[in-house]
């Protein structure tokens, strides 16, 4: 069995994985986005707080719905820059027509809308591109299909990149390219308006909370996969991390007792399997293409590793996935 | 990545293609060859095709990698017989080419691979062609498409320069040009004679036209590879569309992936394919036509697709009081609605006279014209009016 390093398309070598949150403190005491839980002593809330609290979100409500995809694509962020031509805007239905046979990789991952503008200064020009997805986790995941897998990733929002000639980051549910169309590398402009764009952009700059659920021990990469986890439907939507030798995945079905039989589908699949003492129950097996692969369930969430020499050594490392997903 | 194969291996690969295969001399003929499969619990019949002149043996059904996102699955295509695989520069900025390059690095000698380059000048395309050399680990494509390539204008004489300087290095083997306006390039590449293989849309609920554009190229010595074809590849994804519940119905996306290979002229195929579940299910479509049922499968998705989808049959031509193209006019709405090009369909609608885009069917209190496949041709063009003018 080959390493995975080298099939995995978005492999680290010897980069930092800034941005991915340090393993999280005990499971069951943090939040989704992995802020902590508030520790005892809040007690009720009285009405004045209610109402505090009722107007603070009718604001964000509406100031969330003041579109801005269309705030931030905007040639003003940095001075000097001035607008070339009309404001794009693409739909689902017609983002082809700008990504011209790539689209359906933005598809996958729940494109809403694009909003962009071109920019111009000094006889260069800056393309920005403004992708509003359907949830931040979406945004996170085109990001990760879309990084250069030799650069670090910044800390700009969820997590960020900028190269000479292009930049992209993902905040809240918006994913955000740069690209500068430029003989010459254009860097510190691209830098400063992908600081002015994180700026204006609402929500979350935590990456997802699961990506701190993966042993970091010889971690070189996490990526959303919008479907088919390991190449499997029957495994949806979920995080799968790269590692020197092997694969790790986490799906979240919508239920335990769905997760339930998602397992019991995958052991049929793979005639050859035993079980395996990891989490509420799993299943160990050697594929031809998976390798030594461990697939396990803890709840609603089912999680594994692949594609490690044998089945053993899968089992091993599941186990250690397994004690970082919280039971919910 | 270290290379894998050479121009040596290449020379060696073209000796050992697939015996069968070698055997359907004929242009667009297919053969079936019982061929040894990996891992599946029936034998799959592998059906080939030659890509034009090129003399590229092919199976029928392709692999197009781009959605693609773990390397199992095109590894077991490939270990299954797929022979023809397609990846471009710009799928997810290069991360799709590195990981189609580590799938197929065993088996890329008796493999055709294509990649793309969206460059728009010669310096850039050479510039993209060395990168996908790069991370696909081999030393030379077998095709290299312009991609994208929408208006002539889009194709530069430059970019088939840099193709065909390409050639003369041995980095590339053919040359193509992928677009999703065949109707307008087709008869452009034809009559330019600079590619061999154009890699277009095609699928069931495309016009005849679509087919007639298909043999002109066919009969000007090019190959076809058509994409696109479960109508649309991101309609069937996007759940809000229309022909999405007809589309993601049991069965009807291989009744539309034969549909597709019924035309002789189409020499390969490259559907989508995520997950080994896709796989086993098209690998089934070089097994032969569609049976009755799919037939029927797919004359009922027709049929739920009725009331949108114009067949061009001619019989309202003439029927309009106020004299409206309307088998033009409902076309243009297939190409905004049906076919995702929005653009397209405006400008078509905008060529027409002031006295045709200037008619408002709402302010109309009857309609005179009647469509024998069920479409409500006054809403239609009302919405088409509401939609372009």
């Amino acid at each position: 069995m080959r390493s995975v390093a080298s099939r995995c398309p978005l492999f680290l070598a010897g980069k930092s994985l800034a941005g991915i949150p340090s393993p999280s403190p005990p499971p069951d005491e943090v939040y989704r986005d992995g802020n902590p839980l508030p520790q005892g002593g809040a007690g009720p809330f009285s009405r004045i707080r209610w109402s505090k609290a009722l107007g603070l979100a009718l604001v964000v409500l509406a100031l969330a719905s003041v579109a801005p995809a269309a705030d931030v694509a905007d040639c003003h962020l940095v001075a000097g820059w001035e607008q070339q031509g009309s404001p794009r805007r693409f739909t689902a239905d017609n983002l082809f027509e700008y990504i011209d046979g790539n689209a359906e990789g933005y598809l996958l991952y729940g494109f809403v809308q694009l909003r962009g503008v071109t920019c111009q200064a000094r006889g260069e020009s800056i393309l920005i591109d403004v992708f509003e997805m359907t949830d931040a986790d979406s945004a996170y995941g085109v990001f990760t299909a879309n990084l250069d897998p030799h650069l670090p990733i910044e800390n700009i929002g969820m997590g960020g990149q900028i190269a000479p000639r292009r930049a992209l980051f993902c905040k809240g549910k918006y994913y955000v390219e740069l690209a500068a169309n430029s003989q010459e590398a254009q860097t510190a402009a691209l830098r400063a308006f992908a600081g002015e764009a994180e700026k204006r952009i609402p929500g979350r700059s935590m990456p997802p909370a699961e990506l701190s659920w993966f042993p970091r021990e010889k971690l070189a990469s996490v990526r959303l996969i919008p479907e088919s986890v390991l190449g499997l439907r029957l495994l949806k939507r979920g995080f799968v991390a790269h590692y020197e030798q092997g694969q790790a995945f986490v799906v979240i079905e919508q239920s335990p007792a769905s997760a339930t039989a998602v397992l019991s589908q995958l052991r049929q699949r793979f005639g050859e399997a035993a079980p395996a003492p990891v989490a509420d129950e799993a299943f160990q097996a050697d594929d031809q293409y998976l390798g030594g692969m461990c697939i396990f369930r803890k709840g609603r969430y089912i999680g594994g590793f692949a594609n490690m020499p044998d089945a053993k050594d899968a089992t091993t490392q599941a186990a250690l996935l397994a004690e970082h997903i919280p039971r919910m | 990545m270290k290379s894998n194969s050479s121009r040596r291996d290449f020379l060696s690969a073209g000796v050992a293609l697939p015996v069968a295969g070698l055997a359907a001399a004929g242009l667009g003929k297919a053969t079936v060859q019982s061929s040894p499969p990996a891992s599946l619990a029936s034998t799959p019949k592998l059906a080939y095709r030659t890509i034009g002149k090129t003399g590229l043996q092919v199976t029928a059904v392709g692999f197009g990698c781009m959605v693609t996102s773990d390397a199992s699955v095109i590894e077991r295509a490939s270990d299954i017989g797929i022979n023809y695989f397609d990846t471009a520069r710009g799928y997810q900025h290069g991360n799709n080419e590195r990981m189609v390059g580590s799938a197929l690095k065993k088996n890329r000698k008796n493999l055709v691979l294509s990649s793309k380059s969206g460059a728009p000048t010669k310096d850039a395309a050479l510039s993209d062609l060395d990168t996908s050399l790069r991370e696909l680990g081999t030393d030379f494509l077998d095709i290299w498409y312009l991609h994208g390539k929408d208006k002539p204008s889009e194709a530069a004489d430059e970019l088939f320069e840099a193709q065909q300087m390409a050639k003369q290095q041995g980095k590339i083997r053919f040359a193509g040009l992928s677009t999703h306006k065949a109707m307008d390039m087709i008869p452009f590449l034809v009559t330019k004679g600079a590619v061999d293989v154009v890699l277009t849309t095609y699928n069931f609920t495309m016009d005849k036209g679509m087919g007639e554009v298909i043999e002109r190229a066919r009969n000007a010595g090019m190959g076809v590879v058509a994409m696109k074809v479960m109508a649309g590849g991101y309609r069937a994804g996007n759940p809000r569309h229309a022909f999405y519940p007809q589309l993601t119905r049991d069965g009807a996306l291989l009744a539309a992936l034969k549909w597709v290979l019924k035309n002789p002229k189409v020499d390969t195929t490259i559907p989508s394919m995520t997950d080994m579940d896709q796989l086993e299910e098209n690998l089934k479509a070089m097994a032969g036509p569609n049976t009755e049922v799919e037939e029927k499968l797919l004359a009922q998705r027709l049929e739920q697709i009725g009331p949108l989808y114009c067949r061009m049959c001619g019989h309202c031509d003439g029927a309009c009081a106020k004299g409206l193209p309307v088998a033009d006019l409902l076309r243009y709405l297939t190409y905004a609605e049906g076919y995702g090009q929005f653009s397209l369909g405006r400008e078509h609608f905008l060529a027409l006279p002031a006295q045709v885009t200037s008619v408002r069917c709402r302010g109309c209190s009857s309609c005179t014209v009647t469509c024998p496949f069920g479409i409500n041709v006054a809403s239609q063009l009302a919405h088409a009016q509401e939609l372009f003018a």
